[in-house]
This record gives structure tokens, sequence and C-alpha cells, in this order.
């Protein structure tokens, strides 16, 4: 299965240059030798078509859930010269700023006397599902706002507290966001899209902090053992879809026009510099901005229910931070001993800034940022904190959740959805979902096991682990 | 039915088969309906696409991905879609019916049609295709 790539430490393997035609650089991932058994073939050839882009830097990297997607792997990490190098849909994905973002509550879990009216509660209020339009009413204006302001427009509208804001990765806004490179087919699709979670993985979690593996960090972090939180995992929903569809468009006559030659046509990309190229980082920036408001939405909805079902108090339910996996950013780097500026593409990807870091809130930079790493539906999610090692190995980047194993055609086949919710039942974790089939899709055992995969990076250094969280209740789309 | 879901880790992968590169498009179109709605659809209310593209992979990405469009703006689940290509013009009739959220719940949200992976061959049978979609 790993033909042709060379170990390169205990949980580190080299791609060599050459593995495909036109290589630049090295590629190079992160895995155990019981993870490295679960690689696809298909996985190590999207990671070397990465490594064949003009102006990588370094390596084309590819974090332990890395698995096959289309473009660049899921869990695949560049950073690109900002003279040089290009920008790439396919180093973002459909989903544009997906992301997740954890919230903590002062609750106990002996305080949820009715568990399964709580997260009935909870899926009533959060517009779950394919299909599944918000509640809200949003204005053209508000939309043009939503992209421009991101999670600030949210706080400003009154759902959500100042504080959230720098609890969020870029303060939850991109100011390079360009409004005007965003089409109105894509505006048409965010309208009634605004506040809803969507299907897939996408999920609404209550969890319960199990095990605390740093103390000063969760300290840090507001988090403690026996404390119920909530984690939210959405993105940018039809109107991030929409963007990368036409630019794709776009960057595929862009490929030809800079002469760029390619191994994958989902690799499409321009020049950073070139007209192509800055107008999808401006709608690509404008959508992560929607992305952050949405998650915003939705934590309020949340934290509305928790208010009304336990009688605590709003401010009592602080966003522990909010990450996003599927993004490329402008972000500063050392590389050969020089700070450079760089074009970072993180595809199932989370940013894993070290202490010192200049975008964390200055309560958190003697820590690190806090990394959230969802599991899948019946096991363990974590927190990490991001470390100096990230920073000189992986342009400050470590994994984003546990990465699929198993088809969901294969998955279906496996179990029923009732089975699975079933067994989940009985280890006291309830399942709300629209369909069966949602849930069989989704089930634990089509993961990899996300204590494996965060050993993986806290071994590596990549980021280090800081608390485990246990689910009680998901609500799925 | 003439398409199939090959094993795909992370997305749902697609293999449809027809005797024509018309009725291959149409069957795809019912594959990515089937995936995002699953298979009790209706008829009843028409809409056209009309679009061209420089070359065939690229009429099939934007088709479907104005087929998916369509449908989540408009909010329709389409049963079937008639397709006439000629040269790198394609007209397309869809034939479909409103949104259900009580019968429409079967399946899930396609975030978009990936390039890679992507083929369409001919041979003595006829037309195959396999496609990516992003779910």
């Amino acid at each position: 299965m790993l033909e042709g790539v060379i170990r390169a430490g205990p949980s580190e393997w080299e791609i060599p240059v050459g593995f495909v035609p036109g290589m630049r650089v090295p590629g190079r991932f992160f895995l155990s030798d019981a993870l490295a058994a679960l690689l696809e073939p298909g996985a190590v050839q999207q990671l070397a078509n990465v490594a064949t882009l003009p102006g990588i830097i370094r390596c084309s990297l590819g974090m332990p859930d890395i698995h096959w997607g289309y473009g660049f792997p899921i869990g695949g990490v560049a950073a690109f010269s900002l003279d040089e190098g290009i920008i790439s849909p396919g180093g973002v994905g459909f989903d544009i700023n997906c992301g997740v973002r954890l919230f903590t509550t002062p609750l106990v879990q002996a305080d949820i006397k009715k568990p399964r009216e709580f997260i009935e509660s909870l899926y009533k209020a959060v517009p779950t599902g394919v299909g599944a339009k918000s509640s809200l009413k949003v204005s053209p204006a508000a939309l043009t706002a939503m992209m421009e302001k991101g999670a600030r427009w949210a706080v400003e509208a009154g759902y959500g507290v100042e504080r959230d804001l720098a609890r969020c990765e870029e303060n939850g806004c991109m100011k390079q966001a360009d409004i005007h490179a965003v089409s109105a087919k894509a505006r048409a699709r965010g309208i009634p899209q605004g506040g809803t979670l969507g299907s897939g993985n996408h999920f609404l979690e209550i969890q319960v902090v199990s095990e605390i593996f740093d103390e000063s960090a969760a300290k840090a972090f507001g988090l403690a053992e026996g404390q119920i939180c909530c984690m939210i995992h959405c993105g940018s929903r039809g109107l991030g879809h929409q963007v990368c569809t036409d630019h794709l468009k776009t960057l595929e006559t862009a490929t030809k026009k800079y002469h760029i030659t390619l191994p994958d046509r989902q690799l499409a990309c321009a020049p950073l510099q070139s007209p192509e190229g800055k107008a999808y980082f401006g709608a690509m920036a404008a959508s992560a901005n929607y992305a952050w408001a949405n998650r915003q939405l939705i934590m309020h909805a949340a934290r509305l229910q928790f208010e009304r079902m336990f009688g605590i108090g709003y401010e009592s339910m602080p966003l522990v931070y909010d990450v996003t996996h599927n993004v490329a950013k402008i972000e500063e780097h050392i590389v050969d001993g020089h700070r450079v500026t760089v074009c970072v593409h993180r595809k199932g990807a989370t940013r894993s800034f070290g202490p010192g870091s200049h975008d964390l809130p200055g309560d958190l930079t003697a820590i690190g940022q806090p990394v959230i790493i969802p599991g899948s539906m019946g096991t363990s999610s974590f927190v990490l904190k991001g470390t100096a090692t990230a920073m000189e190995r992986t342009f400050g980047s470590t994994c984003h959740g546990s990465g699929r194993v198993m088809s969901r055609s294969q998955a279906k086949k496996r179990m029923s959805g009732k089975e699975v919710a079933d067994h989940l039942l009985m280890q006291g974790i309830i399942v709300r979902a629209p369909n069966e089939a949602a849930i069989a899709d989704e089930a634990p055992e089509v993961y990899k096991p996300s204590s494996e995969v965060v050993q993986v990076v806290h071994d590596a250094g990549l980021s280090a682990l800081v608390a485990r969280m246990s689910p009680l209740g998901v609500i799925k789309g | 039915m003439s398409y199939e879901e090959l094993p795909h880790t992370a997305d749902v992968k697609i293999r449809a088969c027809a005797p024509t590169s018309d009725a291959l498009f149409g069957e795809a179109a019912s594959a990515l309906m089937q995936v995002m709605y699953g298979g009790d659809r209706r008829g009843g209310t028409t809409r056209s696409i009309d679009l061209d593209a420089p070359d065939q992979e690229s009429l099939l990405c934007d088709f479907l991905s104005e087929v998916l469009y369509m449908s989540e703006v408009d909010g329709l689940v389409f049963q079937q879609a008639d397709v006439r290509i000629e040269g790198m013009h394609l007209h397309a009739v869809l034939d479909g019916e409103p949104f259900d959220p009580e019968r429409h719940n079967q399946g899930t949200e396609v975030k978009g049609i990936s390039y890679s992976g992507l083929s369409i061959r001919k041979d003595a049978k006829g037309y195959m295709l396999d496609i990516l979609f992003d779910v």
C-alpha cells in the first residue's frame, strides 16, 4: 500500500520527488503504522499531485487523518510563495470554512434530567438536513454584511457577545473578503440557509468533559472535568459550494492562460497575484465569513435552548474557540530561517498556532491556540493546543478529525441506521436525525478511531492533548 | 436505473451507463437526485437548462452543477432529465416536483460536482461515466 513511500520517522513518511512526474518538492505525511495500513493509494497520489503545483514551499503535507478526497487529499496542507505560488479551490474544497466550535456551560451531566427532551428541543431549534431552510429572514443587505463582517455581523445583530469574536480564528472575519467576486447564484443559495446545519458529517453535539490531560491549558481554555459543553460542526452551506463551483470554472481557463500543467483538473488554479487568483481568494474569504456568521447563529440558537431548559445565563456559556478546517490564508511563517508571508491551504486540516502567535487572544498567547478535533458520532472529541513544533514543521497545522475508512454505501450495507442508533443508545448516546440513512452513513465504525489520530499528532508534536470530551447526544443533518 | 455507487471512502462516486451520450447525462442527473433525495421522486413541474462548454467533461460538470443549483434554489426534486447534446451545446428538460420534507428525506446534501476521477468513455456497448459528488 505504501509502495514507493519512504519511512522518515516513527510516525512520519516521505513521498520522494519523482513519485509522480513534475513534483517540485517531496510529500510528507504523519501516520502511525496502524493508521498507515488503512491509507488508500489514492490519497498518496493526491498528496504527490499537490507537490507539482507552482510555488509550493518545502513539501506537500498530510496530517494523520489523511484520506482520499478530490484535488488535495483530505488532511492536506501546502504553503505557496506569494510571488510565484498559486491558489486553488482544490486545496480548500467545496465547503469553504467548514469548521468546528465548542462552547462550555456551568452544567454537569446530572443536571440534564431529561436528555431526550433536550436533544429534541435542539433539533427543533436548529434547521437540519437536506432542504432545510432558515427561519431567519436574511435580507440581501444582511447577507452582504455576513460576507463582509463574518461573526461580527451576528454579534452586532444580537446573536452573541463581543467576547465570542476573540475566540474565533481570525476573530471570525477574513478582511480580504470581496463580495463582488461572489455570484448572484451563490447569494441566492446563501439567503435561505443562514443558521442551518446542513447534512453529511455536520452535527451539533452535547458532550461531557471526560478527561483532562493538561490542567493548566484546560484551565486557560475554561474546561473542567465533568462539565457539559456543546460542539458545532458546519460550514458555508450552498453559498460556499457555489463559490467553489463558479471559480473552478474560471480557474480552469486561467490554468491554461498561465501555462500551468496539472495532474488533476480539480487542482485548477491561478497565480495568487493574477486577477483570477485574487477573485477566488476574495470570494473564498467572503464565504469563510458567511460560515463564521452561520456557526455563530447556530451557537446562539443552542445557547437559548440551554437558557430555557436549565435557567442558566447566556454569558455563562463562553465559546472556547472556533477553528476552520477548509481554507486558504495569508500567514507569516519561518522558511529557511527567514520570516516570510505565504498562502497556506488547509483542506481538512486545522490551524495549530503555538505559544506567542500574534493571532491569539492575549490570555492564550502563553498557552497556544485551542485546537478542536471532533470525533465521530460515538467516539470522543478532543481539545488540543497549538505548538512550536507545528509552526516549524507543518506551517502551524494539525489534523481535523478522524478520517473515514468506509464508504457510505458500505456503511449502509453493513448496518441500518436504527441498529446504529440503538447501539449508541446502549452507550448512553442519543442520536436525532431526519432519516435513518444519515445515521448509518456516519456510524462510529466508518471512521478511524479519533483517539489514535490525536495520539499521532500529540506524539509528533503537531498539537498537544488538553482534554477529551465524550458524546451524550447528537443532532445530525 | 443504470447507475451504481462505487466504493469511495469520503464522497459518493457514481458509475452510470447508457446507450447514448444524451441518455448518459440524463442518468447522471437521476443519480444526483437519488443521492440527494432518495428514490421517491415524481414529475409534474418542468424546468429547462441550456448551456455550452469547451469539452464533454465540463459540459457534464456544468450541467449537474446547474441541476444542483436549480433544485436547491427553486426547491424542486427532479424525477428525470431529458437531455439533447449537439456539438458542445446542451439542452435539457427536467421533470420534477416541489421538495417535500416527508418524502425527500432519504438522501444527503451534495456540496459540489468534482472533476477528480471524472471520465466519460464509449465502447461497443455504449457510453459510461464515473463521477464524484462531494457530500
